[in-house]
């Protein structure tokens, strides 16, 4: 049984398309969803949560019919907002204990439940404090702890890192993988933030303009390049280019604090001549049968150092942007052809 | 064997029941929210002044021997006499259906300014603080959370109309003994209608007016306005310029007024100074029908304002 | 850290100079000293660090209860360096009402510029953060990241030379977050100093690998972050290698003075912790050499922002 079924999902708002023809299938696991704004993500969302029809074709999430589910669905989701969504004057725990009930649990075991849910999230100590009390960090947590309540197979996740500081980032990210990963729960991560997903998420839809322009496992998506390798070179990098290019090694850009650097003889320039060496980044296009010894041998050779060497492997980040190209394209040509 | 059990996730296994339950949640965490505020309970103390004038009224008549109380000397019986008849039949306290009808009328003022402050308290909180989203991502659909708000609402009501009333009818009952509940437990039904009458539609009112102002200082405003404002308006017009009795049905709570005393079966009749007099009134059906569209009306515009579509933005 | 010669003998864009700030009894600042340089520098620390009081600082929203901020040599309090400076708050700080073209034309009339002025600049800020086409419609029917971008384009009005923007990331979709960074690197380019701050690190990395550390009041780091890195000698530096024989290479390593620990893991790859980093480097290029390997990666996983923020902090207690 797969997680989510959808076939030919379309959703319109009067003359607006918010949906078109969305036909996705996901298993269970850690599910990414990402897209621009007004890519048509929390109508989808909506549409899994039975909370509003589509206008379209029909789905199913855990063998329930998203067009009849409703109340059925919500009981299987466990849903974070970005919002903060509290109910001023409650306590923690009595908050969590509240949404428990919601969901339907008995008042005692809701009870109960709470409270090991906020403890395993790490609220133990603010557990009795009011809820205009808690600060982003712990909010978080808190409306995670209300979506966990009646251990829900799926969650819904979104944005669940705003706010947080790299400290907290990283528990909160560190939560979902184990909550994945050990007890598994599936869930899907709505966010802008690539990195978290590609840091929790097995598994990418990619919405645009209302369509599903990409989905798949991250590895799959990811397009091999075992021609193309990332440098990293701590000294002065002029010598070391001119080697390269003599060794059939095309230089596709260089890059020093981020920034691009011009590849031509001014390449050094902004080196002073005492000081530390800055390091910087190349990225190179080998030809066949390269050893990377080589590239060590030149670089002795010039009396630099290499720090780094990596396959120029895509990132989400830039499979998120090409696949954002690609379609624009494609859409070009249709429109063009009609 | 030993066993180590971490402090770390755990599944919970257990049935969850359906939605039906919800409401009951809801409303007692709304009923918590106005219990911690001071001023229901101030509000509530003022209400339960004309209870206590009721009570010691009620008292009175059945307990006072004017003989004992005067000596033998027979006029000052007779201006005791005068006195105690005078309060009967101005106050209406010997435990007819008047006293009841009167009663809940003059808890009037109290019952809005109370649900003026619930009002802001259970819905328009909900929506300033984004609680809304909570309630309605969970199983449950709109009407359930309505519901809760609204099991709150008549709670509120119902402490100060029909609960003071019961307890009046439990002193008649203690005083005159057996014979008041079985001659008089018509009233107690009279009594439940009334009370059923003014939750239903104080509850609706509140509920949709509460949800399209949403703060609390402009729904207070609002709020005065439909009740105080149209009860100035009823008066002037009927009794000002002498329009037709019709025109009182936009006074709701004189229309409640109305079909509560319907209930009690009393003769429509309203304050006026000290006494009550009998004024102009609309027929019981046309107020019933009024209410009914207004509450219908509420329905349809709450319907359409808690969307769940607001839930994932 | 000693602070940088003033560049071409103009004074640095902004100068703290031991700037403390306290609120009453609640300190915000401690005694802090830096100099701006032209270009990207990140700004990163937990929540409740002093960010928000630098930067409110370097704007001269608040004065310094001890000490001197300066921009470009003027009083950061002064009208004067007000004018060289353009500020992105973090929090929300709009008239519901009005149109987010009103908003920016309105926050250039009080730059001083104006009537027909105030509307080409504001024409020309929006288009840079790409608002143009939805400048007509009223703040409050806004999502985070449209509010997000009329806040950066209200910034850039009066064309800065120092820009401080408090989380201007913030709930910006990728698509748009692309094309602010080419705009911040653009605004480098010009010549521009951009003071960000951000808890998304990834992203920041993204921008610049220059970062300025901040906790508990006090500016920890400034610097690249292997720079930074390199100064943690006895926080062993973590090395992930791929190699064609790991066995080998982790006995070669394991010969190396610098090197603490080797550990063999999956898939051919070695993780190595060393001290010493520059050092280790060369010597691990002249291992490559004498083994004859073939190294197919090559990764030191702890110098990130994200780990630097770890061991700064760390190191601080």
């Amino acid at each position: 049984m797969a997680l989510i079924e959808l076939e030919q999902i379309g959703r319109r708002f009067g003359n607006h398309v918010a949906l078109h023809d969305v036909t996705l299938r996901l298993e269970a696991g850690r599910i990414g969803l990402l897209g621009p704004n007004g890519a048509g993500k929390s109508t989808l969302l909506k549409i899994l949560m039975g909370l509003l029809q589509p206008t379209e074709g029909r789905g199913r999430l855990m063998d329930v019919d998203i067009r009849r589910g409703g109340i059925q669905l919500r009981r299987l989701i466990g849903y974070m907002s970005e919002a903060d969504a509290l109910v001023p004057g409650l306590r923690g725990a009595e908050y969590v204990a509240l949404a428990g009930q919601l969901y339907g649990m008995p008042r005692g075991e809701a009870h109960r439940r709470a409270h090991e849910v906020l403890t395993y999230l790490g609220l133990e100590e603010a557990r009795y404090r009011r809820l205009e009390e808690y600060s982003t960090g712990m909010k978080q947590r808190l409306k995670l702890a209300q979506a966990l309540v009646h251990d829900p197979p799926l969650l819904f996740l979104d944005e669940p890192t705003s706010g947080l500081d790299p400290a907290g980032r990283d528990a909160m990210l560190r939560l979902l993988l184990t909550l994945g990963r050990e007890h598994g729960k599936s869930f899907i991560l709505s966010t802008h933030l690539l990195n978290d997903v590609e840091r929790v998420c097995e598994t990418v839809v990619i919405l645009y303009r209302g369509r599903v322009i990409e989905q798949g496992r991250t590895e799959e998506l990811r397009t091999s390049r075992y021609d193309r390798y990332r440098l990293q070179v701590e000294g002065k990098l002029g010598g070391l280019v001119d080697d390269l290019r003599a060794e059939g090694v095309q230089v596709l850009s260089a890059t020093r604090g981020r920034r691009a650097v011009s590849l031509g003889p001014e390449i050094d320039a902004e080196i002073g001549e005492n000081g530390r060496l800055p390091v910087s980044e190349l990225i190179v296009l080998v030809p066949q049968d390269w050893r990377t010894r080589l590239f060590f041998t030149l670089a002795d050779n010039r009396g630099v150092v290499i720090r780094g060497l990596q396959r120029d492997d895509e990132d989400l980040e830039q499979i998120f942007h090409r696949k954002i190209q690609e379609t624009g394209t494609t859409e070009a040509v249709r429109h063009g052809a009609g | 064997m030993g066993r180590v059990s971490l402090l770390g996730y755990r599944p919970w296994q257990g049935t969850l029941h359906g939605a039906w339950m919800t409401p009951w949640p809801i409303s007692r965490v709304a009923l918590g929210m106005v219990f911690r505020r001071k001023l229901f309970w101030l509000l509530y103390l003022l209400g339960l002044f004309h209870f206590l004038v009721y009570f010691g009224g009620i008292y009175l008549f059945y307990q006072i021997d004017i003989p004992s109380l005067a000596g033998s000397n027979p006029q000052v019986i007779r201006f005791w006499t005068d006195t105690v008849r005078a309060i009967q039949e101005q106050l209406y306290m010997a435990g007819t259906k008047e006293t009841y009808r009167n009663f809940i009328w003059l808890q009037g003022y109290v019952v809005m300014a109370v649900l003026a402050l619930a009002g802001a308290i259970l819905i328009g909180n909900d929506y300033q603080y984004g609680s809304l989203p909570f309630y309605l991502s969970k199983p449950l659909t709109r009407w359930h959370y309505l519901a809760g708000k609204f099991l709150a609402v008549a709670l509120f009501v119902n402490m100060l109309t029909t609960l003071p009333a019961l307890v009046l009818f439990a002193e008649c009952a203690l005083m005159e003994g057996w014979s008041y509940i079985e001659n008089r437990a018509d009233l107690l039904l009279g009594i439940l209608g009334y009370g059923a009458v003014l939750s239903v539609s104080l509850g609706t009112l509140v509920l949709a007016v509460a949800s399209w102002v949403r703060k609390t200082v402009p729904l207070i405003m609002v709020w005065v306005g439909i009740l105080f404002f149209g009860r100035a308006v009823a008066d002037s017009l009927v009794d000002g310029l002498g329009l037709d009795a019709r025109w009182r049905l936009v006074d709701m709570w004189n229309n409640m007024y109305l079909l509560g005393s319907w209930c009690l079966d009393v003769a429509p009749q309203l304050e006026s100074g000290r006494r009550f007099i009998t004024r102009p009134q609309p027929e019981v059906w046309e107020a019933a029908v009024v209410l009914a569209a207004v509450c219908g009306a509420c329905l349809v515009y709450l319907d359409r304002r808690i969307q769940a579509v607001e839930i994932v933005r | 850290m000693s602070p940088a010669a003033p560049v071409g003998g103009r004074p640095p864009i902004l100068h703290f100079d031991r700037v403390s700030k306290w609120y009453g009894p609640v300190i915000g600042l401690n005694e802090v000293s830096f100099q701006l340089e032209p270009g990207i520098t990140g700004l990163v620390g937990p929540n409740g660090a002093g960010k928000s009081t630098l930067m409110k600082l370097a704007t001269g929203q608040l004065r310094p209860s001890l000490g001197v901020v300066t921009v470009m040599g003027k009083s950061a309090w002064s009208a004067e360096a007000k004018w060289h400076v353009g500020y992105c708050p973090e929090s929300d700080v709009f008239y519901e009402e009005m149109s987010g073209r009103d908003f920016v034309r309105a926050i250039a009339r009080l730059s001083g510029y104006g009537a027909s002025e105030a509307a080409d600049r504001a024409e020309n800020a929006l288009l840079l953060v790409g608002m143009s086409d939805q400048a007509h419609r009223c703040v409050r029917g806004y999502s985070k990241g449209m509010r997000q971008r009329i806040k950066l384009a209200q910034a850039l009005v009066h064309d800065p030379e120092l820009l401080i923007l408090d989380e201007p990331m913030n709930g910006i979709d990728p698509v748009v977050r692309r094309d602010l960074h080419r705009l911040f690197f653009n605004l480098a380019e010009r010549g521009k100093s951009l003071l960000i701050s951000s808890h998304q690190l990834e992203e920041l990395e993204r921008l610049t690998d220059r970062v300025m550390v901040v906790a508990r009041g006090r500016l920890l780091a400034q610097g690249t972050v292997t720079e930074i890195r390199d100064m943690f000698e006895n926080q062993p530096l973590t090395v992930r290698i791929g190699c064609d024989r790991p066995r080998d290479l982790a006995g070669a390593l394991l010969r190396l003075p610098e090197v603490l620990g080797v550990e063999l893991g999956s898939g051919g790859m070695v993780t190595v912790r060393a001290r010493q980093p520059q050092r280790f480097y060369r010597a691990f290029g002249q291992l490559v050499l004498e083994e004859n390997l073939d190294v197919t990666h090559l990764e030191t996983t702890d110098c990130s922002t994200q780990a630097i923020l770890e061991y700064v902090l760390q190191e601080s207690l």
